[in-house]
């Protein structure tokens, strides 16, 4: 592009043409949703099936795994992010800071979860009510910003999944091994590896 | 008539702000690929634009590369309104 004098006219065009050049960009990044979703799918099928083998309530640790290795690649896959930064768009950032949220609430839940274990009282079941309630309701809200019904019927699938078990524990019923941790993954792959592979292929073919 | 602000009736710096209104931020790469201007010209057009207070120019690394950020200022959205209703004027819309 050159210095040269323009005419009304063409001032016009030119708003209109940068306009549009800018806006081809704008379909979300499937990639953190496949990660944490193929993350907590994985570690939950192991955690299920050395529950149902042994019985042992010890290996209830290996949740921890779900964070440790999400927040790793999470770290990894923003420094890449970095690297391919281009323009960020008013949905990226807003987007980027309710997950933002979303990350320092589930931090407020484990330090609480952890104070009430040191004081020989089991909450870790608020873990999944976090899982099933702040996640998918954040993920409708990306959503709706994004204008991506993929996250929407995603998230809504996830809060139906949360408000079952909200009501489960409210009436006193035990969240058995045997149903809810099925149910739990079954949640996990409809609110974050569909919608996960469908961004991504919407991505790919916007290329 | 009200005379179009001559910092913006400028080519390269009319299409800079116009992207500038479009996204939260964008880097020197991003604005030289879709202005397809060149490194040297686009430079002296930001420095113009930040001189003026229209835009914010931070200047950053990622991991050894250096990256350039461009912000519109709201100095630049007001700047960018004006000449938008001027135009209209001139145009008779």
């Amino acid at each position: 592009m050159e210095e040269k004098k323009m005419t009304e006219r063409e001032s016009l065009e030119l708003i209109t043409e940068m306009i549009s050049r800018t806006k081809e960009r704008y379909v979300a990044d499937g990639s953190a949703l496949l990660l944490w979703g193929y993350v907590t799918v994985a570690v939950s099928v192991l955690v299920w099936v050395l529950l149902v083998t042994t019985g042992n309530p010890a290996y209830n640790w290996l949740w921890n795994l779900i964070w440790i290795i999400g927040c790793i690649g999470s770290f990894i896959m923003s420094r890449r992010k970095k690297e391919n930064f281009g323009a960020k768009s008013y949905s990226d950032k807003l987007t980027s800071q309710l997950w933002t949220v979303v990350a320092y609430v589930a931090l407020v839940f484990f330090v609480c979860c952890m104070v009430f274990t040191f004081l020989k009282i089991n909450t870790w079941t608020a873990m999944l009510v976090f899982a099933l309630t702040v996640v998918p309701l954040t993920e409708i809200a990306q959503g709706i910003v994004v204008k991506e019904r993929s996250l929407v019927v995603g998230g809504a699938i996830g809060m139906l999944v949360g408000i079952v078990t909200v009501c489960c524990i409210c009436g006193g019923i035990g969240l058995g091994i045997n149903w809810f941790i099925p149910m739990f993954i079954v949640a996990f792959i409809g609110m974050t590896i569909v919608p996960g592979h469908i961004l991504n292929h919407k991505a790919r073919v916007n290329r | 008539m009200k005379e179009l602000n001559p910092l913006l009736h400028s080519q390269l710096r009319l299409a800079v702000i116009s992207i500038l209104m479009n996204v939260e931020e964008a880097d020197f790469v991003y604005l030289k690929e879709k202005t397809e201007s060149t490194a040297g010209n686009l430079s002296v057009q930001l420095d113009k634009l930040s001189g003026a207070g229209y835009i914010s120019v931070t200047k950053g690394f990622v991991g050894k590369k250096t990256r350039t950020v461009c912000q519109i200022t709201e100095l630049g959205r007001q700047a960018f309104e004006e000449y938008v209703e001027t135009l209209k004027e001139y145009l008779g819309m």
